[in-house]
């Protein structure tokens, strides 16, 4: 059987703010704390089907035909607690670092088998359980029904973003705009080469945000009150993704011989340079409920400045359009290299989001909590790997000075 | 910066990072010129990847770890490998490197550096390159050893009888006299190429006897008649245990069989010991024997039967080799086409490649193969002497000849393969015959590693085929047998061919018969060819198949008609076709589908001999 690796398209970077926009006061910090239950099941075709995530396997007795074919259909499901504080330097800029913790990782391999041609030395065709047999006289071991991993680090971020200067046609219209930088430290790892199954933790193989970022954002809002507050906001977002050329060991064979010994022609290293993506957003915040307001610690004991505190219940939906480029795979086989290329051709990820955001700040608590559902497969796409994620969080804001 | 200018520049980006993306080929085309050290390093520097990967996916991913699961049963024949050097997964590779150099012995020092400037193009040992290019012969010579071993613990089909043959008035069996004792009986059943029996009444019963010594499983009986099956469970099949070795199989088909029919009956059973190492759990289950009979009206000999494709799913085409000209193809040209088959194990057509060598002296000359491989088993050379090769499973052996040799103290005998492979055979035609009698005395005059069937022309008309093995016991033919198209055997047929103008081969003997004495050698049987090569019956079937084929386009054959021949799914083993190949002697192209499973699910492609 082919090597079952994921490449979980899933967490993605889950900037603590709201709108596209939207900085901090100055020496304002928030620590987020977010769980994100992410899970993966599918691969699209270049024309919008849904395809397992493995390719089927056709497993030849030398000489005597095909054996059967295993049909590998995972299920990946990721727990990732993501931890983020942001700092706001000056009231235009603020720089944050995003540490994202895979808590426990599992995939479900739901292998199923067909049968092949007819096998004269056996009297009948291979049945699963004979196959898996026949491969454990050659050495290598039935591929797990679930592999897990415990806690592991994925790739640090680091970012920060600057609220650009408005003119005076922005400033009366609520229009404001915004650059993010982001870069990715490389604390992730890479999958195990001689694993039946196996998942990274770098960004490339969770697929969740390039090594390096550039947004230019925009929002504007609508309905606002005297105090600043806005009761609609329309956001949008432009970014590019790049993403650095990773070096992997190839596998040796050590563990799974018939499976992961491709060394000897691949080379001991390869490179996947998987692909840049360019992307936008377009987003909606609502703010149905104001909430009662007090002057509190938050405002520092004035009223007009809790009046200007974000309401206390927002509704945010969003649509994520993501280009990915061709991916790269540069080892000493060109072969090899494509058949991993083609399942990474230039392609689209569609994401929506939906969004509640419960914030207390105007009745003096420094806290909002938040929950949301990321949808990857309700809007096909195409040579990517669509993740539904849950999340749920908490976000503390506190100013020391 | 201008929202509209960033937009612009994000597109930008977007056109500058889409980069180009295509497969890679899994055929190639190279020439290469100069000295065999040149020509090998050209070879290899230009496929390197592909070697490396051809060498690791076929031999060390797929085929050493297959044969090594037979060193169990050939450690309780032969012990030395039991030894360390062999264990540890080392095996099959120690196996084929003994055997790789002992071959070795037999290449002249240009084939040697030739390899050797394919290991330095490639990157790989000298020893890899040899093993690669070894193989074919050594892994056929072993796995004739492994499953003559496994099918010597299957059960035998030990007598065929049509109930009711001898009394019915009719000559069943062709010899001349009708009813004579024991008409419609044939025991020990002799496995035959062409027809068992004749004109059999259509509601005849079938008796047959099995045997083996630790009891024939009545529950693994199976036969497959006129497109229906019969198991244990079927009320036409009554099974009968006469002893604990014997089992006698009744099968009387609820309706008669239809009048002139020409059909196969294929039996099949296990035995009742359960073997568990190595995994998965079986019992030994015998080769489908296939017997072709007619039924009352169908108006031909025993010698004249044709075997009809058989639809049982069980069974898949062998490789085949066709020669034509004259009378057969329009406008009197020659062709050889050939259909390859025997292992892709997934991976051989990603390294299909066909090479045009310029040699400094000699000419130029083309070989279909794969990356790594100095040969093809098909190859047509400048002076338009062409060849094409399959395997004939023989115990008439290198490897088994080895055995022999050092049968005295068997606790040391090795499997060694010695001669010279087919494929280095082919290179020599190609580089040194003129015509196709001269090619035919190439193979005829070398020692042979294993048994095959050659078909080979030239640009001149002449058309010659061969059958070879390693003749182990001197018995005077050295090995040679040699077709003409205008020969007949002992029965008055043309050994393998509708026409003067015409050679039709598959995998196995037709002239070559018995290939080797029936005897015990250490406890083990040996038996000639038809009695347990799995290629046998497919051969005779696909023979057969083409033989009609050609009949029907007589004077009218060309490049087109041979490409749609060994395209037809009748003759495509859809899981090991490796590649189709036909040689156009006049034109001196190489025409080739190759570098997709099955092979003919390409286009052909033409490689021009002629620099």
């Amino acid at each position: 059987m082919k090597r079952v690796i994921m490449l979980v398209t899933s967490l993605t970077a889950s900037l603590a703010l709201a709108m596209e926009t939207q900085v901090l006061p100055q020496s304002t910090f928030t620590f987020d704390f977010a769980y994100l239950s992410t899970s993966l099941d599918k691969q699209w075709s270049g024309d919008g089907k849904a395809l397992p995530l493995v390719e089927e396997s056709r497993r030849y007795e030398p000489g005597a035909g095909l054996q059967g074919i295993l049909r590998p259909r995972p299920q990946a499901q990721l727990d990732v607690l993501l931890i983020q504080a942001l700092y706001g330097i000056t009231d235009r800029l603020t720089a944050a670092v995003y540490v994202p913790i895979v808590l426990n990782s599992r995939v479900n391999t739901n292998i199923s088998w067909e049968e092949g041609d007819y096998q004269s030395q056996l009297g009948r065709k291979y049945s699963e359980d004979d196959f898996w047999g026949w491969a454990s006289s050659l050495g290598q071991p039935r591929v797990p029904e679930q592999w897990q991993a415990g806690v592991r680090l994925a790739d640090i971020i680091l970012g920060g973003r600057y609220l650009l200067p408005e003119n005076e046609w922005m400033s009366k219209n609520h229009f404001r705009w915004a650059a993010t930088l982001q870069v990715a430290l490389p604390t992730g790892t890479n999958f195990d080469p001689e694993a039946a199954v196996s998942v990274g933790t770098n960004l490339w193989e969770l697929h969740a945000a390039g090594d390096v970022e550039a947004h230019v954002s925009a929002d504007k809002h609508f309905f606002v009150d005297e105090y600043g507050v806005y009761r609609i906001n329309i956001g949008a977002d432009l970014f590019y993704s790049f993403f650095r050329p990773r070096e992997y060991t190839a596998g040796r064979g050590t563990v799974n011989p018939l499976l992961n010994n491709n060394a000897f022609f691949v080379g001991d290293k390869y490179i996947v340079d998987g692909g840049d993506w360019i992307g936008g957003t377009i987003s909606v915040d609502a703010v149905p409920f104001l909430g009662p307001t007090r002057a509190s610690i938050v405002s520092g004991g004035n009223l007009e400045k809790a009046n200007a505190l974000p309401g206390m219940l927002t509704l945010t939906v969003s649509y994520t359009r993501v280009q990915t480029f061709q991916s790269d795979w540069q080892s000493q086989s060109p072969l090899w290299d494509y058949d991993r290329e083609k399942f990474w051709q230039p392609g689209v990820k569609n994401i929506v989001k939906a969004t509640a955001t419960v914030s207390l700040l105007r009745v003096g608590v420094p806290v909002q909590i938040y929950a949301r559902y990321q949808s990857g497969d309700l809007l096909p796409g195409a040579y990517t790997r669509p993740a539904n994620v849950f999340t749920a969080g908490v976000r503390l804001v506190a100013k020391f000075w | 910066m201008t929202f509209t200018k960033t937009v612009a520049l994000f597109l930008a980006i977007a056109l500058v990072a889409c980069g180009p993306f295509s497969k890679p080929p899994t055929r190639e085309t190279i020439e290469v010129r100069g000295t065999p050290y040149e020509r090998g390093l050209a070879h290899g520097t230009q496929l390197r990847s592909k070697v490396r990967s051809f060498y690791t996916t076929l031999l060390t991913n797929s085929l050493f770890p297959y044969l090594s699961r037979e060193q169990p049963d050939i450690v309780s024949f032969l012990p030395e490998y039991g030894a360390e050097r062999f264990q540890n997964g080392n095996f099959a590779y120690e196996l084929f490197l003994d055997s790789a150099k002992n071959i070795e012995r037999s290449l002249n020092r240009a084939t040697r550096e030739e390899l050797q400037g394919v290991a330095d193009g490639a990157g790989m040992t000298y020893d890899q390159i040899l093993v690669l290019n070894t193989f074919f012969d050594s892994v056929l010579a072993v796995r004739g050893v492994a499953l003559a071993i496994r099918l010597a613990r299957a059960p035998l089909l030990k007598s065929v009888e049509f109930v009711g043959a001898a009394t019915d008035g009719v000559d069943n069996d062709n010899d001349g006299q009708i009813d004579e004792s024991g008409e419609g009986r044939f025991e020990p059943y002799i496995p035959e190429l062409y027809g068992l029996a004749v004109e059999l009444a259509p509601a005849a019963a079938i008796r047959l006897v099995l045997t083996e010594v630790d009891g024939v499983d009545p529950a693994t009986v199976r036969i497959f008649l006129d497109n229906q099956l019969y198991t244990s469970e079927s009320p036409e099949m009554v099974i009968t245990e006469l002893s604990g070795t014997d089992l006698e199989v009744t099968l009387t088909p609820s309706t008669p069989l239809a009048n002139a029919l020409t059909t196969t009956l294929v039996i099949g059973a296990g035995d009742k010991k359960l073997i568990s190492a190595p995994l998965p759990v079986r019992a030994s289950f015998m080769r489908d024997e296939e017997i072709a009979f007619t039924t009352r009206g169908a108006g031909v000999n025993r010698r004249d039967v044709r075997r009809p494709p058989l639809t049982d799913g069980r069974t898949r085409p062998p490789p085949i080799a066709i020669g034509v000209r004259g009378s057969m193809t329009a406008g009197g040209k020659s062709f050889i086409a050939h259909h390859f088959s025997l292992l892709d194990a997934n991976t051989a057509h990603k390294h299909t490649v066909a090479i045009r060598h310029v040699p400094e002296s000699g000419p130029a000359f083309v070989t279909v193969g794969w990356a790594g491989i100095v040969y093809g088993l098909s190859g047509m050379s400048e002076r338009g002497v062409g060849y094409a090769c399959d395997p004939a499973d023989s115990l008439d052996n290198s490897v088994v000849g080895s055995v022999l040799e050092q049968v005295a103290d068997i606790s040391k005998a090795k499997l060694l393969a010695k001669g010279l492979p087919i494929g280095f055979l082919g290179r020599r035609i190609l580089e040194q015959s003129t015509d196709a009698v001269s090619a035919r005395e190439v193979i005829a005059s070398a020692e042979k590693v294993y048994g095959w069937t050659c078909v080979l022309g030239d640009s001149k008309g002449g058309l010659e085929a061969i059958e070879v093995d390693s003749d182990i016991f001197n018995d005077g033919s050295k090995g040679v047998f040699n077709l003409s198209t205008t020969e007949l055997d002992a029965t008055g047929r043309r050994y393998a061919s509708t026409s003067d103008d015409d050679f039709v081969l598959g995998s196995n003997y037709v002239k070559n018969v018995p290939d080797i004495a029936s005897l015990l050698v250490a406890g083990q049987r040996i038996v000639p060819q038809r009695q347990w090569s799995g290629f046998f019956y497919r051969s005779r079937r696909a023979v057969d198949g083409a033989k009609g084929r050609l009949e029907a386009g007589k004077g009218t054959i060309d490049v087109e008609f041979l490409q749609n021949l060994i395209s037809d799914p009748q003759f495509v083993d859809s899981s090991d076709s490796m590649n189709a190949v036909v040689l156009d002697f006049e034109n001196l192209q190489v025409r080739s589908a190759m570098g997709q499973v099955p092979a003919t699910a390409g286009p052909f492609e033409v490689t021009e001999v002629k620099p």
